[in-house]
């Protein structure tokens, strides 16, 4: 049982400028005196509050019908009172009890809504949880497997320990670090249901027991504190706006003493012989491209200054490239093949002109053309680093 | 009813977990209700399709019949929680030693939970009431959870809550 939870006080906390009152933690008083203080902060959040008032509720991990009640009590009642303010209560969809119990407060006064916040939470979103990428996800992993087997003990990965996947995806990460280190649990989360179901069926086609794959926010986390040895978020930070905010959280979950270890990408860093002109322009286009739905694809390099301000110390980094001479060539083309289709789908969405789109789709074909010439040389820089949390 | 006749109807439920103390170790500590309700959902939620949410979601349910016992039962005797599954359900059988005057409270409060207006008497107490009563408790579960309820009376003092929980369905 972890102890850490036990202890952890609950938060509430009333933010002025947005507007904004949030209760997370667990909050399981035997009487409402226990929490007497943030009633009254609750109270003078509503006082102070004109036209809307949120309700954040997105990390209350646990909450009691005391609290609830009481909670719920002082919403109700300034809702008799105040015909000039709305409330709306955000919740998760990760924490379902939460949407469940505060969506009965709007049945009781219309003045109170609940809106579920994840549903749609970082800008390149639908991206990222696209199903039909599932292939070229695979073939990714197959190829980074290569090298990330010999990387990883070097940052911490080592049998029995406990280990989280955090934005594990179609989880195969996790079963071929299973099977390769055998840790003595294996937590893997991710935010796409499609995703967990693919990988739950994959596991239990090939057999593979004893990974817990769960839904989740990997900003808002419902894993408890201290609970990991090595946590592992790969190529996530870049694809997600506010990467520092994912690295709190894996901050939170990894035991002190226990390492995060994070792998990016510098997309303008790809590179292919011949056409390497053409290649070259492309991705650095994709960069330019990818930073108007707020990715960083060149976020590679720049782990180490990441961790070390999220408060790790003893970081290590280091670069692999994946190129198609370390397996059958085709499967680097056919990673390139998805991506062209992905990334073009992206351009359309940010209105880029066709001949643009036309260039731009040649770089990849360009690509692929090197990865599979009986001479040519592709490759696709990746930077693995991580960090301890300091003891 | 003693354990014999108990057993048809429960063949069906495979035991998973379960744990006994004493009445006065347990009600020392209101903290309890916390551990307790976090260890058991952990232990029993790993093999389900999310064991996180399923931990999360069992725990908020168990925590609140551990809170009904803490709060209705009596220092003498001892407490014991039983946890059963039959596919997506978990079947929590609570047993805890109560005064008369609670047996006849959570028959009358267990009742309410299956009739019609169970919704309506849950939103009028969150609506009216100041502090939430056990009844309410109980209407928590069967309305937000989907539990279904019961009650056993064993041997005086002692009384059975029984609580099907499908959350496997819920969570997944």
């Amino acid at each position: 049982m972890s102890t850490a939870v036990l202890a952890a006080p609950f938060q509430a906390v009333f933010d002025a400028n947005s507007q904004e009152f949030s209760l997370a933690g667990v909050i399981r008083p035997r009487s409402v005196d226990e929490i007497a203080y943030s009633i009254t902060e609750f109270r003078r959040a509503i006082d102070e509050a004109r036209g809307v008032l949120y309700i954040n509720v997105k990390r209350l991990a646990q909450m009691n019908n005391t609290a609830f009640h009481a909670f719920s009590r002082v919403v109700l009642d300034a809702c008799r009172t105040r015909s000039d303010i709305r409330f709306v209560v955000v919740t998760s969809s990760v924490v379902g009890w939460t949407e469940r119990m505060f969506h009965h407060l709007g049945k009781i006064e219309p003045q109170i809504t609940v809106e579920v916040y994840d549903s749609k939470f970082y800008p390149g979103q639908s991206f990222v949880e696209d199903t039909s990428f599932i292939p070229i996800l695979r073939a990714q992993t197959k190829m980074t497997w290569r090298h990330e087997r010999t990387i990883l003990p070097r940052h911490g990965m080592r049998p029995g320990i406990a280990m989280a996947d955090i934005c594990c995806g179609i989880g195969d990460f996790a079963v071929l670090a299973q099977k390769e280190f055998q840790p003595a649990r294996i937590v893997a989360l991710d935010h796409s249901k499609p995703s967990l179901a693919y990988a739950r069926k994959v596991a239990a086609e090939f057999g593979v027991t004893g990974i817990e794959y769960t839904y989740g926010d990997a900003s808002e986390m419902l894993l408890e504190d201290n609970q990991f040895d090595f946590v592992t978020c790969r190529h996530s930070l870049q694809v997600f706006n506010q990467p520092e905010l994912l690295l709190k959280e894996l901050y939170r979950i990894v035991k002190p003493g226990g390492r995060v270890y994070i792998t990016n990408e510098k997309n303008s860093h790809c590179l292919g012989e011949p056409r390497a002109q053409s290649i070259q322009w492309t991705y650095n286009e994709l960069a330019r491209l990818l930073s108007h739905f707020e990715m960083d694809v060149e976020l590679g390099p720049k782990s180490r200054r990441y961790l070390a301000d999220a408060g790790f110390d003893d970081i290590l980094v280091e670069s692999f490239m994946i190129t198609n001479l370390d397996g059958d060539p085709q499967d680097f083309a056919d990673v390139i093949a998805g991506w062209e289709k992905m990334f073009a789908a992206m351009a359309a969405r940010h209105g880029e002109a066709p001949k643009f789109i036309d260039r731009f789709r040649q770089g990849f074909r360009d690509h692929i053309f090197a990865a599979l010439h009986p001479k040519g040389y592709a490759g696709w820089p990746i930077w693995a680093a991580s960090g301890r949390k300091p003891l | 009813m003693n354990a014999a006749q108990r057993q048809p109807a429960e063949a069906k439920f495979e035991p998973l977990l379960q744990f006994e103390m004493e009445m006065g170790t347990f009600l020392s500590d209101w903290h309890h209700c916390d551990q307790l309700s976090n260890f058991m959902a952990r232990m029993i939620s790993h093999n389900r399709t999310d064991p996180v949410r399923h931990s999360n979601f069992f725990s908020s349910a168990l925590n609140e019949l551990l809170e009904v016992s803490f709060r209705g039962g009596s220092p003498e005797g001892r407490i014991g929680c039983s946890v059963f599954r039959q596919g997506p359900k978990e079947r929590v059988r609570l047993s805890f030693p109560c005064s008369p005057t609670q047996r006849r409270f959570f028959g009358e409060a267990v009742a309410r939970t299956h009739k019609g207006d169970a919704y309506a008497r849950y939103l009028d107490a969150i609506s009216t009431d100041l502090a939430p009563s056990r009844e309410i408790v109980l209407l928590d579960l069967a309305i937000n959870f989907d539990a279904e309820i019961r009650l056993e009376e064993d041997d005086p003092p002692s009384i059975s809550i029984i609580v099907d929980l499908p959350l496997e369905g819920i969570v997944s």
